[in-house]
């Protein structure tokens, strides 16, 4: 008999399928978050504000695309197909992100005209490493153990992330009121987004019954009490509670934005998924 | 314009260092700018020392640095006399123990 | 102090200077230092700086569609790289600068007017993946081969960023290799894109080193053989290129489009056709194919940030 609430392997997830259909759902929810995001942020390199941040930037990146690869190649592990193929190949309804991760950093494009808004890169990056923090101690005790082991990594350099992001937040809310002004914008915008963060979609039930992560509630809860902590010490409004998007990411909706990222990154991939790149 | 004003109008000069291990010494990387110290704390491991380890990082203002001026370095040179501070100036030890030894292994062996 | 006796103290500490050079000592920024040692670093390491700033563009319109995770991540941890190496170097000409009472502020306000000229091949187009890897393996190659020439500089703090600079090119030149190598053993639409991108950038690889000397040297050429600032002449190094990069072109089965191009063993040198030297004279003026785009994108970006520049000189030490 096998004890799902402490899964050793991908062969022993394999042999249940509902934990198994419950298990990939997450991780898909997990992978993509940090994928898209890290994708959005490699559109920013060579463009941000100060060439000494251009660099730490894209180290911050880089890490949350390692951390996607790490995900992507669980999955394989679980018959979920080649991580290239997921990451690249899936269509834009197979994807479960959130809104937040994917929507585009500005108006223009990276090759044309970026007129791309720091302040909303701020306020998106240091809000979902928030989230991501709370998410990754939860997974600390996932039933899915290979899971829970590299939650830990994950959360090391996550807590990195966050400082340089916390200090970016607390400069830019303590300098001129210009960056305020912008700064509480861009917060207003990604509260817009932030609701389906949170959600764990269809299966949600299925995930917290079989101990792989905590409930939406609990998440939520406790997001809201460290970003209002946090919010109070920099003088910064609580922009109350986080707003809904008309898509939920988490079941496979997405905005335009998302569709162009795909089309984007999966370019050259697809002149021949089968040749070796 | 004042010294101040000046002074608003660009980021100042941060030099990073980094120590590998907690038993090592602190390294001299490089600088960069910054407006203040935190900011530059964020930023140094990233610029600096992306693919080496790093137990721990110092940045310091680069005007609270105090060199010695050019044209008093060259009084850091020294004369190549001072042999007595140093193993190479006690080269002889090894031979003479041995002679002991030797002298010791003789006498026993005489006895 | 009369002018006469101003200006022989003048030509002792020039003297002086210039012994240190002669002796091989190595030239501190608080070093006193003749203008024009000052100037000739300031042209170099300026140009140098923004290359590498520029230079992040070309391979940057890839980042984002590296074709599998891994090379999303190797292209983007290079592309950090470039722009690193424009952070050392804009570091070394920033305190270059200081005492004429100019920031980096200033470099780019020159990069955006023209003024400051950054290097051809970051003028040109990078139309497929291929040309990533081209860029890395022999744009690269031929930076290596530059910048290691300049490890001996007689001025301390270039070489100091120009070891780091290298170390990691080296990297670079493998990642560009990889990438190449994965095209050369492909399918044949993998070839053809590798193929293409070879023909694309030799000329622009030519033009890299500089013009031919034509036995003369020019006066810039004189002022940093003088001060050891640089010390092998454009040829020497285009031919050092070739040396290491022609025959691994051909064993990869790719062709050049220079089909007079050939190693001449009793003389010791490659023959080759010269690219169209007017043509490189218009590329660096920023009349290149992608110049008017790229500048635009540094520009763009460079005023989208300037409140956020603002608002961290708001923050100038409060936090120290």
């Amino acid at each position: 008999m096998i004890d799902y609430s402490r899964v050793q392997s991908a062969q022993l997830a394999m042999q249940n399928a509902a934990y198994l259909l419950a298990l990939k759902e997450l991780l898909f929810q997990l992978a993509d978050d940090d994928f898209i995001l890290a994708y959005r942020g490699s559109e920013w390199l060579g463009l941000a504000p100060h060439i000494e941040e251009d660099v730490a930037f894209s180290s911050i990146a880089q890490d949350t695309m390692g951390h996607a690869v790490i995900l992507y190649e669980m999955l394989e592990e679980l018959g979920a197909g080649k991580a290239d193929d997921l990451a690249q190949l899936r269509n834009p309804e197979d994807f479960r992100n959130a809104i937040l991760v994917e929507r585009r950093n500005g108006a223009g494009e990276y090759l044309e005209n970026p007129h791309y808004d720091w302040a909303y890169a701020i306020a998106r990056n240091y809000s979902y490493g928030l989230f991501k923090q709370i998410r990754l101690e939860s997974l600390h005790n996932s039933s899915y153990l290979p899971l829970a082991q590299v939650s830990r990594k994950m959360l090391t350099e996550l807590n990195y992330h966050l400082f340089h992001w916390q200090v970016w937040i607390r400069h830019l809310a303590e300098s001129t009121e210009e960056a305020r002004r912008r700064l509480e914008a861009a917060l207003e915008k990604v509260w817009d987004d932030i609701g389906d963060l949170f959600s764990l979609g269809p299966l949600a039930a299925h995930m917290v019954n079989f101990g792989l992560i905590a409930g939406e509630e609990l998440l939520l809860q406790r997001w809201k009490e460290k970003g209002k902590e946090v919010f109070h010490s920099i003088g910064l409004e609580w922009p109350g509670d986080p707003r809904v998007p008309q898509q939920n990411g988490r079941a496979g909706e997405h905005t335009d934005d998302l569709v162009q990222a795909l089309a984007t990154l999966s370019e050259v991939y697809r002149l021949d998924p089968t040749a070796k790149w | 314009m004042s010294n101040q004003e000046q002074a608003q109008q660009t980021f100042s000069v941060f030099e990073v260092f980094s120590q590998k291990h907690p038993i090592s010494g602190f390294v001299h990387q490089f600088s960069l700018l910054a407006p203040n110290h935190e900011v530059a704390l964020s930023l140094a491991r990233e610029n600096f020392l992306r693919r080496e380890p790093c137990n721990n990082i110092w940045v310091v203002k680069r005007e609270d640095i105090h060199a010695i001026p050019p044209e008093e370095r060259r009084y850091l040179e020294r004369m190549d006399n001072k042999s007595y501070r140093e193993t190479k100036g006690y080269g002889d030890l090894q031979a003479r123990w041995r002679y002991h030894k030797e002298q010791y292994e003789k006498n026993t062996a005489s006895k | 102090m009369n002018t006469k006796v101003a200006e022989s103290n003048q030509d002792e500490k020039r003297a002086q200077f210039q012994a240190r050079i002669e002796r091989g000592e190595k030239i501190e920024a608080d070093d006193w230092m003749p203008d024009d040692y000052r100037n000739q670093l300031i042209k170099l390491i300026a140009m140098h700086a923004v290359s590498e700033i520029m230079g992040a563009l070309p391979e940057k319109e890839w980042v984002p569609k590296a074709p599998t995770l891994r090379r999303k991540l190797a292209i983007m941890a290079k592309v950090q790289d470039e722009v690193g190496h424009g952070q050392l170097l804009l570091r070394v000409v920033e305190d270059l600068l200081a005492p004429l009472g100019k920031t980096r502020e200033d470099l780019f306000e020159d990069l955006f007017t023209g003024r400051l000229k950054f290097h051809n091949v970051f003028h040109m187009k990078a139309p497929t993946w291929a040309d990533a890897g081209v860029i890395g393996w022999l744009v690269d190659g031929a930076a290596i081969i530059t910048q290691t020439m300049s490890l001996d500089s007689s001025y301390a703090p270039y070489a100091r960023a120009l070891y780091r600079i290298c170390a990691e090119e080296k990297f670079h030149a493998q990642h560009g290799e990889s990438i190449v190598l994965e095209l050369a053993e492909g399918t044949p639409a993998q070839r053809q894109l590798l193929q293409d991108a070879v023909n694309r950038w030799w000329p622009a690889l030519l033009m890299f080193f500089g013009p031919p000397d034509d036995g003369t040297i020019s006066s810039n050429q004189q002022l940093n053989m003088q001060y050891k600032i640089r010390t092998q002449t454009n040829e020497e190094l285009r031919q050092a290129f070739f040396d290491k990069y022609v025959p691994r072109i051909f064993h990869l089965g790719l062709t050049l489009p220079d089909k007079t191009i050939r190693y001449d063993e009793a003389e010791g040198k490659w023959h080759y056709q010269q690219p169209d030297w007017e043509e490189f004279k218009q590329i660096v003026r920023g009349n290149g194919p992608r110049s008017a785009q790229r500048l635009q994108l540094r520009k763009v970006s460079y005023e989208e940030a300037k409140w956020v520049r603002d608002a961290l000189l708001a923050k100038q030490c409060v936090a120290g």
